[in-house]
């Protein structure tokens, strides 16, 4: 068996190929944009959430995280580009044999990083069936759908580690100023045009209506600049519909301020945003009020920002990680970017 | 605090809206235009409902100059989830009824004050599609919850309506479990002679079939089903459903019907398969008090025939919470009605089907 130090020396020649990679961005951003549909922009600023390097204990901790297995087989979905890097080093620390399968419809990334480990150890492939690997471990990143058709599919005996859907939440404690929180939180809206785990949706403001009012407002204007910097790419027609319906119940229960590229809605009770730059902020008297509004979602939350991370421990489920406003898409290496139970 | 001008005016559009029924009962034409209470509904609603006075103004609409039901913006199904949708004292509402559980959790809520309008439209169409040829007495099975047991279900309520004013109901789900043995039991004392009413949604029929090989009931007995499977633990195709929901309860096929409802809604649309012999399965009639036009998406106007779009549902039984729902069910008009053809891509899934599926613990 590897010890935890080899393991970490694996992990090392990974972030040194994801730095190569990361050198080579340029070359790869049209690629990217056309299978991600991302502005060429908006590939570049998701390279910044490309893990390039970590801590000695911060690699060990992911090692602990990731368990151990002789082969691991990992499945990946389309959301976030990056996101392979992450899954290739929680893979890699828990076996010495790693096959992957990135999603056809979003290769590329996948390709590059396995490409520049040349690492021995780690493996292509197409191959779509779970019951065609002889891995004795499963992990699968994707839908809900996805997830459950690996369970059923995998061959007795295989352990699944599923990484589902999920959101990001914020919460902009009543110590913060509204105008000078809002454009940190833009920018962990906009990266990957919101469709990570990691990405906010909804924000809660502590204070009152007012408040607010005044973080939603700076939220708009903020991402109004982003759409110039960094434009929004292509929705899909459903995104588009659900994101037209979204304004208009945020219209009935609140207000909306509407971008050319975005929108946010204040409003009292919870209406998840639909992906693609679209944030809801509600007000919330204090932490006690922001855990009851987030109740419902409390099992779907991946992270939360704040201005204060230590204060929103009190708000934030036990699973979830915790960011400083404009860190929330750049979690450290430390383990899987979701914590909840698998 | 009560407003009397408010229930006053409410009241009187009521029974404005009760005329259409009433007339429709009786093969009669409205006594007005379909419109002319569309336009004071929506304003009335603008005055006394917060929210629909904001997304009016935030689509740049008038209220006092709304000159036709399709000036009047639609309230989206989400927004009974986000806020409230009615137009009176909290204090005045004599039911609740609430949308089926998400992911995210949220159910929407539809309060009543009024409840006889939703009630004698639900009747006067009901009867229309599901029994235009039978008399009362007709006895009904309710493959679903009892009123007592899920007190803020629209359909439950339906249900009752429909047992009550035909001769008698029975309940056949209770604390999450199919009363298979009860509903055989029930089903062999009916008389022969006279026909007999099921009322089920189409996951607890594709249950009941997997359970029960034969229920015949008899002769000229009506099945109606209603709901969807989207996103729940099964789906069975509508015309094998259909089948297979004949072949259990030893009916004619075009004896099951499905009708279209939603907990927003105080009207309902049912296929026209029965009541108007050339209409084929799948396509919906409206009643003369509600229309379904299939909207853009994204821009909200209406498609043109034959295209599909969203619906938007104009309602005029909806008096005191919102005339125009948006619904994230994609439709199609069709010669003499609609095409239902599943949720929107992305939409969260709805439906009372839902509700029962949680019961027999199928989530």
């Amino acid at each position: 068996m590897r010890t935890v130090d080899e393991r970490v020396r694996e992990l090392r020649r990974l972030l040194e190929a994801a730095r190569r990679v990361y050198e080579k961005r340029h070359e790869l951003v049209p690629s990217l944009a056309r299978t991600t549909g991302l502005s060429p922009q908006g590939v570049l600023l998701g390279f910044e959430s490309l893990e390039r390097d970590a801590t000695d204990a911060q690699l060990r901790a992911l090692v602990e995280s990731a368990g151990d297995a002789a082969h691991v087989h990992v499945i990946l979905s389309a959301n976030v580009f990056v996101g392979a890097l992450r899954a290739l080093a929680f893979a890699r620390a828990a076996a010495a044999r790693v096959t992957i399968r990135p999603s056809p419809r979003d290769p590329i990334l996948t390709e590059a990083l396995v490409d520049a480990a040349n690492d021995p150890g780690v493996l292509l492939t197409s191959e779509r069936d779970p019951r065609e690997s002889d891995a004795d471990r499963i992990d699968v990143y994707g839908g809900a759908a996805a997830i459950e058709q690996v369970r059923e599919r995998a061959r007795p005996g295989v352990s699944v580690r599923a990484h589902g859907p999920g959101l990001g939440v914020a919460f902009v404690t009543r110590a913060a100023d509204p105008a000078d929180a809002a454009p940190w939180l833009a920018e962990d809206v906009v990266v990957f045009d919101q469709r990570g785990c990691l990405s906010p949706r909804v924000v809660l403001v502590e204070g009152d209506a007012a408040r607010a009012e005044r973080f939603a407002g700076a939220l708009h204007a903020s991402l109004d600049e982003w759409a110039v910097r960094v434009p929004r790419g292509t929705l899909a027609e459903e995104e588009r519909a659900e994101a037209r319906r979204w304004q208009e119940a945020l219209a009935f229960a609140g207000r909306t301020w509407s971008g050319s590229q975005h929108a946010v809605g204040l409003g009292e009770r919870l209406l998840v945003p639909p992906t693609g730059r679209h944030v809801q902020v509600l007000p919330a008297a204090d932490a006690l009020r922001a855990s009851e509004l987030l109740a419902p979602i409390a099992g779907a939350i991946v992270t939360m920002g704040s201005d204060d991370p230590e204060q929103v421990r009190h708000v934030a489920p036990p699973h979830a990680r915790l960011a400083t406003l404009g860190q929330m898409q750049r979690p450290p290496l430390d383990g899987p970017v979701d914590r909840r139970p698998t | 605090m009560t407003d009397p001008v408010r229930l006053a005016e409410s009241d009187a559009l009521h029974a404005r809206s009760l005329a259409f029924v009433r007339a429709f009962e009786r093969g009669a034409p409205a006594a007005e235009p379909f419109d002319a209470l569309a336009v004071d509904i929506a304003r009335f609603q603008a005055r006394h409902v917060a929210g629909y006075a904001r997304l009016c103004a935030a689509r740049g609409v008038a209220p006092e100059r709304i000159r036709s039901a399709a000036e009047a913006p639609a309230v989206p199904t989400d927004a009974f989830k986000a806020a409230t949708v009615f137009a009176f004292p909290r204090d005045q509402a004599r039911v609740t009824f609430r949308t089926s559980g998400t992911t995210i959790g949220a159910r929407g809520a539809h309060p009543m004050r009024i409840t006889s309008t939703y009630d004698a439209a639900a009747l006067a169409f009901g009867r229309a599609m599901l029994a235009p040829d039978l008399e009362p007495p007709m006895p009904v099975l309710v493959v679903g919850p009892s009123p007592e047991h899920a007190p803020d279900s629209s359909l439950a309520h339906m249900c009752a309506t429909f047992a009550q004013a035909w001769g008698g109901g029975a309940w056949f789900l209770r604390d999450g479990e199919l009363d298979v043995e009860g509903l055989r039991r029930r089903i062999a004392e009916l008389d022969a002679r006279r026909p007999a009413v099921i009322l089920a949604t189409s996951l607890a029929l594709a249950h009941l079939a997997d359970l029960a090989a034969s229920l015949p009931l008899p002769g000229a007995s009506r099945v109606m089903q209603t709901g969807g499977f989207k996103g729940r633990t099964r789906e069975v195709d509508a015309a094998e459903l259909r089948r297979a929901v004949a072949r259990l309860f030893a009916v004619d096929e075009r004896h099951v019907v499905s009708e279209y409802g939603m907990t927003e809604l105080s009207s309902q649309f049912w296929e026209g398969s029965l009541s108007r012999a050339a209409t084929p399965p799948g396509v919906y009639l409206e009643p003369t008090w509600a229309r379904v036009v299939p909207v853009h998406p994204e821009t909200l106007a209406p498609v043109p025939d034959g295209e599909v779009g969203i619906a938007r549902i104009e309602d005029l039984a909806n008096v005191d919470s919102a005339f125009a729902v948006l619904a994230a069910d994609l439709v199609r008009r069709v010669s003499g009605g609609f095409e239902l053809l599943g949720r929107a891509p992305g939409a969260a899934p709805r439906g009372c089907s839902i509700a029962v599926d949680e019961m027999l613990g199928g989530r």
